[in-house]
């Protein structure tokens, strides 16, 4: 019995060790080198997540061009608000804005994203109208300068 | 009812921050947002969608913008259309509506994250600055952190077919910028900062106005810290 | 993808109420339904296996093999769905790679090794190793070298060395209990530990999935019983039979009572989100949990058979009897992972809205798939039993 329980012990065991180092051989090679650096995690991973295009490119960046708006912006009501608030970056090809403008098309639906009249906006300290009311829904830019909103076109 | 903020030492110490190398200038990342200037014009929502590629079919975002109307009668509705995407607008007549509010959602980037620890392979994480990352390279796409998520920010890209999330846009801070949605908010509604800098706009948020987190009975340490936050938000 | 945004346009005007935008989609299926349920099957097999090895249940010796051979049937399918559902599933090595031991979803690759090698197979080779012996030198062709290698080349048939194998087996059937608890234990730790979702979180979730699986696995080693019987037109034990009836009865009053009591003490503590939760339950989970699974999968067996605890009809009907419960608590137990799973993704976080499930035919999550990862098993175990039948052993 003993020659049994050996050769049991044996086999099994044998095939066990064996099938264990396997596994933690081929566990060392296929995690990637950076992993558990700083935490349960592929550490290199931090790097790759600041690999983007930036689209939005701040309004430093316009100002060192457009210092003229700029400076009338910064003179308004308007001034807390960053150029790109209004003027998206169009990204369709490059985010170079002299190739690509970020255009805007001066129309109401722009102003109504602030202006509109919603009652959750109230006290906020945003002048909210109701357009129709206000000048039969005219282009808003037809009296106010979008960068300077109260120097009035009249 | 909400929770006491930590005081921001404790937050500073959260063991998912802790280096195995000494960076003493290490930043920790945060967000407030101040609900008494939102007013739901929806542009983080569209900027964030321009600037970090989210799927455009409209039911993806990394963060979104609610809009609460709690009626005279007591029933309280809640929508965000497109997310808030062209500007939140208002269908209930308004002698009904008792009062109204906006209130900017995104991922809480959580000290200790419910989804951080859900993940089976460590295809998410908290960066040593503070932010909840997803490493796409090694998201396996069980979906479990989503499940795991309290607040609904995570969701599973069909194009990358990796979980997705607001990162603060880690690309931009970590030069300087501002992440997009703050850029680009009309009311400084979204104030980013730094946790540990005393002198960060975020800080001086933190101490002026009483804020609380989402979900505080979660117990997740979240980093977005409310300001006016009432009783009706989900 | 354009199939994928069509579906979510469906998808939104089903959706009831607020959910955050993100939840429009869910993202755990049919598959995710079918893995919990098959492990359970494992389990319970594997259980009603040990109440004759290690409880001496003698009666229960017919089913033996036919239980522990039906377990291996099912554990190996079991990976099958869970794999075809992830998004990346060529990378679904790393979660034996880079295990995260905070997740306990990461558990899963090791218990499943573990439980396989270790124990079921460990098990039946204990078993089966001097029938291996005596049939690999009766036998022809294929069958005779699958013996001789599986004997690792061990070839004692002597009374001393079959004491032994019986030890060893006995000793791996009593380390078996607590893998197989903890084989389908950590499913129901996986839906428990998720504070987020107030439908899954609850301690009992891990002993609810535990004794539901019993359940499950003992109609199904039931069933097989009587049909394999029947396929090879032979008498079926009626003590054995009205033994496994006996312990499905007794488990799943157990079962009907951990159920019932997750229920109680929500409907008493009514905390923030049982108003959704009501909803859930008697709206969009009507039909699966109150009809399917309560009715049709518990009190209806529960009635049958306890009432043959009192009175015992003619044999017939008994059999026929045991047949339709063992169907009925199948399916039960099927619509239990349902409303776990799939009833726990229906309503919002925002605990003010829901959503809708858009289940499907084709597809790899779709109705076909999860008939195929079912019939699966069953011809795996036909193969099985045609390799090793338990009816041919050498007692």
């Amino acid at each position: 019995m003993n020659k049994y329980l050996s050769k049991i012990i044996f086999r099994l065991l044998f095939s066990f060790v064996v099938f264990v180092s396997i596994f933690i051989l081929v566990q060392r090679s296929l995690t990637p080198e950076s992993f558990g650096k700083y935490g349960h995690y592929r550490a290199n991973s931090i790097e790759d997540n600041k690999i983007q295009t930036s689209f939005f490119k701040g309004e430093a960046e316009c100002a060192s061009c457009h210092e003229d708006l700029y400076d009338l912006k910064d003179s308004d009501l308007h001034s807390e608000i960053s150029c790109e608030s209004c003027h998206t970056p169009k990204i369709d090809v490059t985010t170079e804005c002299k190739e690509m403008p970020p255009v805007v098309e001066g129309n109401i639906e722009l102003c109504a994203l602030c202006h509109a009249t919603n009652p959750g906006r109230l006290k906020k300290g945003v002048p909210q109208l109701d357009f129709i009311e206000h000048k039969e829904g005219k282009n808003c830019i037809e009296c106010h300068n979008p960068h300077a909103p109260w120097e009035l076109t009249e | 009812m909400y929770a006491f903020a930590k005081p921001i030492e404790l937050l500073a110490q959260s063991k998912d921050t802790d280096l195995k190398e000494d960076k003493t200038d290490q930043s920790l990342w945060g967000m407030g947002v101040d609900l008494e200037s939102c007013i739901g014009c929806g542009k983080c929502a569209e900027a964030c969608k321009i600037e970090n590629n989210v799927p455009k079919e409209p039911f993806y975002f990394r963060t979104w913008v609610e809009q609460y109307t709690v009626k005279n009668d007591g029933e309280v509705k809640i929508e965000s259309p497109n997310g808030g995407i062209g500007g939140l607008k208002q269908s209930v007549p308004t002698e009904d509506i008792f009062k109204s509010f906006m209130v900017p959602k995104l991922c809480n980037h959580c000290s200790e994250a419910p989804c951080v620890q859900a993940c089976p392979v460590g295809a998410t994480f908290i960066s040593p600055d503070g932010v909840v990352l997803v490493d796409e390279s090694y998201c396996i796409g069980c979906s479990y952190c989503i499940q795991a998520c309290p607040y609904g920010a995570r969701y599973m890209n069909p194009y990358t077919k990796v979980v997705d999330k607001c990162t603060f846009c880690y690309h931009r801070i970590n030069d300087g910028l501002e992440p997009a949605c703050v850029e680009v908010c009309p009311t400084n509604a979204r104030i980013f900062g730094d946790l540990r800098d005393k002198k960060s706009d975020l800080v001086k948020f933190l101490q002026k106005n009483p804020t609380q987190v989402l979900k505080p009975h979660l117990n997740t340490s979240s980093r977005v810290f409310y300001n006016g936050l009432s009783s009706e938000v989900k | 993808m354009e199939q994928h945004f069509q579906h979510l346009f469906e998808a939104l005007s089903q959706v009831d109420g607020y959910i955050y935008p993100n939840e429009i989609d869910l993202h755990w299926g049919l598959m995710i339904v079918l893995y919990p349920y098959i492990t359970g099957l494992v389990a319970g097999a594997f259980i009603l296996a040990s109440l004759e090895r290690v409880f001496n249940i003698k009666v229960l010796k017919p089913t033996y093999g036919l239980a522990l051979l039906t377990a291996l049937a099912f554990l190996v399918v079991a990976t099958l769905p869970l794999v075809s559902h992830l998004q990346n599933p060529l990378r679904s090595y790393e979660i034996f790679m880079t295990p995260n031991p905070t997740s306990a979803m990461a558990i899963f690759g090791f218990v499943y090794l573990w439980y396989l090698m270790a124990v079921l197979l460990l098990e039946i080779w204990f078993d089966y190793r001097r029938d291996f012996v005596i049939w690999s030198k009766e036998s022809k062709g294929f069958k005779k070298i699958f013996y001789k290698i599986i004997t690792l080349g061990i070839n004692d048939t002597d009374e001393n060395s079959v004491k032994l194998d019986d030890k060893i087996g006995y000793f791996i059937t009593v380390l078996g209990i607590p893998s197989a608890f903890l084989l389908h234990g950590y499913v129901g730790f996986i839906f428990g530990s998720i504070k987020a979702n107030p439908w899954w979180s609850t301690v009992l979730m891990p002993v609810i999935f535990l004794f539901s699986a019993m359940v499950s696995g003992i109609a199904l080693v039931m069933v097989i019983y009587m049909v394999v019987s029947w396929i090879r037109k032979v008498k079926i034990d009626m003590d054995c039979l009205d033994t496994i009836a006996k312990y499905l009865f007794y488990i799943l009053i157990i079962d009907f009572t951990l159920e019932s009591l997750d229920q109680i003490h929500r409907i008493y503590e009514a905390e923030e989100s049982f108003d959704i939760i009501k909803v859930l339950v008697s709206g969009k989970l009507n039909i699966t949990l109150l009809f399917m699974q309560v009715i049709f999968g518990t009190i209806i067996p529960l009635s049958v058979i306890g009432f043959f605890q009192i009175y015992k009809p003619s044999e017939k009907i008994r059999k026929v009897s045991y047949f339709l419960t063992g169907i009925f608590v199948l399916i039960g137990i099927f619509f239990m992972r349902w409303n776990v799973v799939i009833g726990g993704q229906l309503f919002s976080k925002s605990l003010s809205g829901f959503t809708s499930f858009n289940a499907v035919y084709y597809g790899m999550e779709g109705y076909i798939m999860t008939a195929v990862w079912l019939i699966l098993p069953l011809l795996i175990l036909t193969f099985l039993l045609w390799l090793m039948p338990p009816w041919k052993k050498i007692s």
